[in-house]
């Protein structure tokens, strides 16, 4: 395992569109605060600032004694010899238990505020199932889906209902102070306000196996006007050409974290070479060896095999991949109108 | 190893059929020796129960979650053969405690009875073991020659549970119960082999007079073991058997 | 550093014993082998533990390579992952849990309690061979795949992976037992073999500290013990207990990998608690201040570690009164500790101060636990936590009490102990200099990821958005210095073993018993059966011919 010291290409989505810098405030500490959570930064700048002061003071008398007390003869015998100091102890343990206590007392009621979901944002309920290595987000009320990006509006509670179909995984945005982990088979949730208008990371913060660094989700939060216009729901397949672009921009948030299109083999196989062109230009799939419960057959490939490779992928493993892996993608969380998109998608990587 | 200029403690034996013990050199009087090989073998202990523990805090977990199904796989065991495989261990507990006690008062021939009718408890133990497994097994509740065959994971159906009289049916995850029991009694069942394995050695060495009133500690250290696999059988026997 | 020393020669004192010591008293690899000393079994487990430290430490510099790019410098993801898991294994279970009490302490504590041995040697051989099967396995399971599932073993991905998970889970179970062994025998000892006079509260801190790690890990150890054999069963045969396909529950595994590992965190730092607290007394020849509250603060840690390992879980969904609990406790726990740091401050305080090689270690020790241990009570805030958690905030507030503060006490107390376990002195000119490049290198490596971690950089990232660039890469500058400061010093110790001068029969002027006996120690520890007479750190009954303390 050691011996890959390559890079694999086809990896990344979000460094091509960088999100802009987050801004810092005025400790220089925390990025800049975008929900109502108020109470998270003011007890981390006051923790911040107990810690300056106990370091400041430790720091300081170990120096200062080191250069005082230095031992500068062979037997020079310490200055004192004090082993007690009662009222001393007693200011020692009852200062930092007052200190800690407040930091307990202030953390804790900002928790309750954290995880008591107000009734407003229950009614403005978001949806977000992460796999791996992905998110997918469902809307208020809207049967459109999004993946890896989602529209709020600013200044209005929000909550997210966090699920999950395979293992561990964190919602976590750090501009809004939240963090929640997604556990399998356990219902999970998390409110937030946005309270400013701008774009926002949403990273996976629970480790989760090969590209949990790139499970990213981008957080739009938008003005009122805008978000009406629905923005994630902007899926254009009039034309096959308007089809192949939104699905271009479908398989670089949802399915280039496993397959390429470059000819690189990663989680799964790459989509390169699926469909061919016949020298009259006609797009034929290829013969592929896949594997029915553990039995080897050859199949041509065509939209079926796409769309039942997508729905139940564990009916038909491509033979390279015995053990499977391949996230199942269910109607509701990918229509059958996308999946058409993305079938046109792979029949435009067609070379002859 | 010799520790050439240190003359080390030498208990006498009490009778020509016995062996001296030679007391470890970096101890100075037998009594040392003896207590802390005893203090040591309490936190041993004592680790074995925490390690059990853990079994335990999983069993009271699951049970909390999925009442229904705990309920009904007790129903599965045999509470007789259960109670029978209690009362062979408690037995088993008292012939190792005065196994200990002959070796305390240097009565070789009593000692190796005593064991020997320990490892006889300990060999009942274990056949009524197989037979409530089989039972298991063949009512597909266990099916360990399947045990290692992987699942599936979109259905979650496991090879080694099939229930083929579906008396598990209607209740959430069947399986997890026996997962449990066997888990449990099967890390239970190694300790009463090692148990007996360490009592056949004590009897090995008190063939050969090792063991008597001046030196008994192998003996005294394998009967505290023995009484822990009773213990947590004590334990198990009703928490598996007779709670649910 | 010998250039001002007014009274006497760098040559007086009384020079270790050229008499049969424990080194040289039989030859040949099964007389090493098959000890039953405690300090060749000491020795052996330095020698384990600091190759698992070096490999861990290079595993390290790798991840900070990698981590020079955004997009990563070396390693797929895939590798990456691998990599990160291996350096946090290899550091928490082959290094920082055994290597203070299987080196140090397995060589001092008898010397300590004027006893001729541990209690058990025999147990105390098993326990390092059975360390040593758990290295065998752990580079084994390396060979036979890998693991990728970081060093908490987290259900249900460690169910699903499809790495050597088996391999490192039993490797864990194995070192576990070792390090129960290593504890049992250390209880026994203490209870037992403490020579005539020395009560109680006669005992040196660090036997103290050992006393309480001991009882940790024969209390806690068993629990992670079932919890990788049930993981492992889980693999082998699918139990369902963890896994939430068959109706387990994911949170359950980290209830019991935490009820473990909590308690381990100061089953790792007690012993260097310990230290610390012998080596401030003695480098400023003053008793330790509040040697009784230091005494049952180490108990009181012990007692009170098992109660907050749900503050590890803050962001998983527990209830109210659980999060309530828990974080009311982590508070507690640091007061003891407080108590501790602001005794040994006061020992410094007007002491007679010799700034040798151990002593710095031991100032570059306090300065750091202070950021460490503080910005562990940061975590242990509520709704701080909640935006911290799994950041790199909580990377480098471990780093800064596992990494600055552990390894380093550990440093510090084998340049202590290095002349009474060797007879030779290390050059002392590069012994400081290593210590100050470490401690600038160490600071450089993770202070950048307190201020990452807060703006919200998760952990165990093989790529990262590029904001945090600038972050990463003083980091990964800082760990290439650090690197060269530890190379350096494996570099002058080894060197004084082939080539160093012969050190002081006692060397820094300690009090204890351990600086009773020639050095290095015979066989038997003791030429004659010692007994105790006077109070523990009483600097007055120390015989100065016996030291050169080297004056700096
Ligand atoms: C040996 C190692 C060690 C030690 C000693 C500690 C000590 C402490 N730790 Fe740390 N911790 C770890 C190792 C350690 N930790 C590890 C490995 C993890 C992460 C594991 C993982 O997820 O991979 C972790 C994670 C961790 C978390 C979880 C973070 C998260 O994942 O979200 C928390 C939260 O409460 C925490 C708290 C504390 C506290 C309160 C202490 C206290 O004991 C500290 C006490 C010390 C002091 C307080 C400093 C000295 C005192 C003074 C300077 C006087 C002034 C004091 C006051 C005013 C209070 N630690
Ligand atoms: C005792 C414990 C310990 C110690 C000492 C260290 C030491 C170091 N650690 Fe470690 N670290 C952990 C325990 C420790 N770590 C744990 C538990 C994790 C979490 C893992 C997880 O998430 O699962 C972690 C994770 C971790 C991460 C986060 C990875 C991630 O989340 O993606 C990083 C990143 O910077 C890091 C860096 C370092 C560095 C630079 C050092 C340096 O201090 C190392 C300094 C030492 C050296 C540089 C050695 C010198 C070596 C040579 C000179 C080469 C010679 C070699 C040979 C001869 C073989 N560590
Ligand atoms: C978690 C990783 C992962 C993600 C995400 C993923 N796949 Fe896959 N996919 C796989 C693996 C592994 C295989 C091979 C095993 C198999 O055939 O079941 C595969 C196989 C396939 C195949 C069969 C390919 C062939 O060569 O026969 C198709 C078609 C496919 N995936 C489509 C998709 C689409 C469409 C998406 C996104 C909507 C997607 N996959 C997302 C892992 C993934
Ligand atoms: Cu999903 Cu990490
Ligand atoms: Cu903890």
């Amino acid at each position: 395992m050691l011996a890959l010291l390559i890079q694999d290409p086809a990896k990344i989505n979000y460094i091509e569109k960088p999100a802009p810098r987050p801004e810092v405030d005025a400790f220089g500490q925390l990025e800049k605060l975008a929900s109502t959570f108020h109470d998270v930064d003011g007890l981390f700048y006051f923790t911040y600032a107990v810690c300056i002061f106990f370091f400041v003071l430790i720091t300081g008398v170990l120096v200062f004694s080191c250069v005082k007390y230095r031992r500068k003869t062979f037997d020079q015998p310490p200055a004192s010899n004090t082993t007690h100091n009662t009222p001393l102890e007693v200011v020692w343990t009852v200062i930092p238990l007052i200190i800690v206590m407040v930091m307990f007392a202030w953390g804790f009621a900002g928790s309750i505020d954290m995880t008591t979901v107000p009734y407003e944002a229950s009614r403005n309920a978001y949806k977000a199932s992460a796999k791996q290595w992905n998110w997918t987000f469902s809307y208020p009320n809207d049967a459109a889906k999004s993946y890896n990006e989602v529209w709020m509006r600013v200044g209005k509670p929000a909550q997210f209902t966090l699920e999950s179909s395979d293992v561990l995984h964190a919602f976590y945005v750090p501009a809004m102070r939240v963090k929640r982990d997604i556990i399998p088979g356990r219902f999970q949730t998390v409110w937030f306000t946005p309270t400013d208008i701008g774009e926002y990371h949403l990273f996976c913060a629970e480790y989760c196996g090969e590209n949990h660094s790139t499970m990213y989700a981008r957080v739009h939060v938008v003005s009122e006007a805008d978000y009406l216009k629905r923005p994630w729901d902007l899926w254009e397949d009039d034309t096959p050409e308007k089809a192949v672009k939104s699905a271009a921009s479908l398989y670089s948030s949802l399915c280039s974290t496993c397959h390429s299109i470059n000819g690189a083999v990663g989680v799964g196989p790459t989509w390169k070479g699926l469909f061919v062109k016949g020298p009259d230009g006609k797009i034929t799939g290829k013969q592929r060896d896949v594997l029915v419960k553990g039995e080897k057959q050859t199949i041509t490939v065509d939209d079926a095999y796409i769309m039942e490779s997508v729905r139940s992928p564990d009916a038909k493993r491509a033979a390279e991949f015995p053990n499977g892996g391949m996230a199942v993608f269910p109607p509701d969380q990918l229509d059958d109108r996308r999946l058409k998109g993305i079938i046109e998608f792979m029949k435009s990587l067609a070379e002859k | 190893m010799s520790h050439d200029g240190h003359h080390s403690v030498v208990i006498p034996a009490p009778g020509p059929e016995f062996l001296p013990h030679t007391v470890a050199h970096h101890f100075d009087t037998p009594v040392q020796e003896f207590q802390a090989a005893k203090l040591g073998f309490w936190l041993f202990l004592a680790t074995e129960i925490l390690l059990f523990g853990g079994l335990f805090a999983a069993y009271f977990y699951y049970h909390e979650a999925y009442p229904e199904t705990f309920r009904l796989g007790g129903h599965q065991l045999d509470w007789k053969l259960g109670a029978l495989n209690t009362s062979v261990l408690l037995l088993s507990s008292w012939t190792m405690a005065m196994g200990v006690r002959s070796a305390q008062t240097s009565q070789k021939k009593k000692l190796l009875v005593y064991c020997g009718l320990t490892v006889l408890g300990a060999a009942i133990f274990m056949v009524v073991k197989f037979f409530e497994y089989k039972a298991k097994y063949d009512h597909g509740l266990f099916v360990f020659p399947e045990m290692f065959h992987g699942y599936d994971t979109a259905t979650g159906q496991l090879p080694w549970f099939k229930d083929y009289h579906g008396v598990m049916a209607g209740v959430p995850h069947g399986h997890l119960f026996f997962a449990i029991y066997v888990t449990m009694t099967a890390i239970h069942g190694l300790h009463v082999l090692i148990g007996a394995g360490l009592i056949l050695w004590v009897m090995k060495g008190a063939a050969k007079g090792r063991f008597h009133a001046g030196y008994f500690l192998p003996v005294d250290l394998v009967g505290l073991y023995w009484h822990l696999v009773d213990l947590i059988w004590i334990f198990l026997f009703p928490l598996l058997y007779l709670v649910p | 550093m010998t250039t001002n020393v007014p009274v006497i020669d760098s040559h007086h004192g009384t020079p270790a014993t050229g008499k049969p010591n424990f080194l040289n008293c039989s030859s040949g690899l099964m007389s090493w082998a098959g000890t039953l000393d405690h300090k060749r079994i000491g020795v052996m487990y330095l020698v384990g533990t600091m190759i698992a430290f070096l490999c861990g430490g290079l595993f390290a510099l790798l991840v900070r390579l990698h981590l020079w790019e955004p997009h990563g410098m070396l390693f797929s993801n895939a590798d990456y992952n691998q990599i990160f898991t291996l350096h946090g294994a290899f550091m928490v279970f082959l290094f920082v849990i055994p290597a203070i009490p299987g080196s140090l302490g397995n060589m001092v504590l008898p010397l300590m309690l004027g006893a001729k041995d541990v209690a058990l040697p025999r147990l105390n051989l098993l326990s390092f061979y059975l360390w040593l099967t758990g290295a065998i396995l752990a580079t084994l399971a390396i060979v036979l795949g890998g693991f990728d599932t970081g060093w908490t073993f987290y259900a249900p991905y460690s169910l699903y992976t499809n790495k050597a998970v088996v391999t490192i889970g039993l490797a864990i179970f194995v070192l576990g037992f070792s390090s129960i062994f290593t504890g049992l025998n250390f209880i026994v000892t203490v209870h037992k073999l403490r020579a005539p006079g020395l009560t109680w509260f006669r005992m040196p801190l660090f036997v103290w500290a050992l006393y309480a790690t001991s009882l940790l890990q024969v209390l806690a150890t068993p629990v992670l013990g079932i919890t990788v054999l049930l993981v492992a069963f889980e693999r082998l045969y699918h139990i369902g207990i963890f896994d939430p396909r068959l109706g387990g529950d994911p949170v359950l595994f980290e209830h019991f990998f935490w009820f473990y590992s909590h308690p381990a965190v100061y089953i790792m730092v007690l012993p260097a608690f310990g230290i610390i607290s012998e080596l401030v007394s003695v480098h400023s020849r003053k008793p330790l201040f509040g040697y009784k509250l230091i005494a049952f603060s180490s108990i009181a840690i012990a007692i009170i570690s098992f109660l907050v390992w749900g503050h590890h879980m803050f962001t998983s969904g527990q209830s109210t009164y659980a999060m309530f609990a828990f974080s009311f406790l982590t508070f507690f726990v640091a007061i003891p500790t407080a108590i501790k740091e602001f005794s040994w401050v006061a020992t410094v305080w007007k002491g007679s101060i010799a700034l040798n090689s151990p002593m710095l270690y031991t100032i570059a020790f306090l300065i750091i636990f202070a950021i460490g241990g503080l910005t562990g009570v940061i975590l242990g805030a509520l709704n701080v936590d909640i935006h911290l958690h799994d950041t790199y905030f909580v990377v480098a507030h471990f780093h800064y009490v596992m990494m600055g503060s552990i390894a380093l006490a550990f440093f510090a107390g084998l340049h202590h102990w290095w002349p009474k376990m060797f007879g030779v002195m290390y050059d002392e000119t590069l012994a400081k200099i290593a210590c100050g490049i470490i401690f600038v290198g160490f600071n450089l490596t993770f202070l950048p990821q307190f201020i990452m971690g807060s703006r919200g950089m998760p952990r165990r990232y093989a790529t990262y958005v590029p904001d945090f660039e600038a972050y990463h890469r003083a980091s990964t500058i800082g760990a290439m210095v650090l690197g060269s400061g530890v190379a350096l010093m494996v570099f002058y110790l080894v060197a004084s073993l082939l080539s160093g001068k012969k050190a002081m029969q006692n060397q820094w002027g300690g009090v204890t018993l351990d600086w009773h006996t020639p050095t290095p120690p015979p066989l038997e520890n003791f030429d004659h059966p010692p007994s105790v007479t006077t109070e523990v750190y009483d600097y007055s009954t120390l015989d100065l011919r016996t030291t050169q303390t080297p004056v700096s």
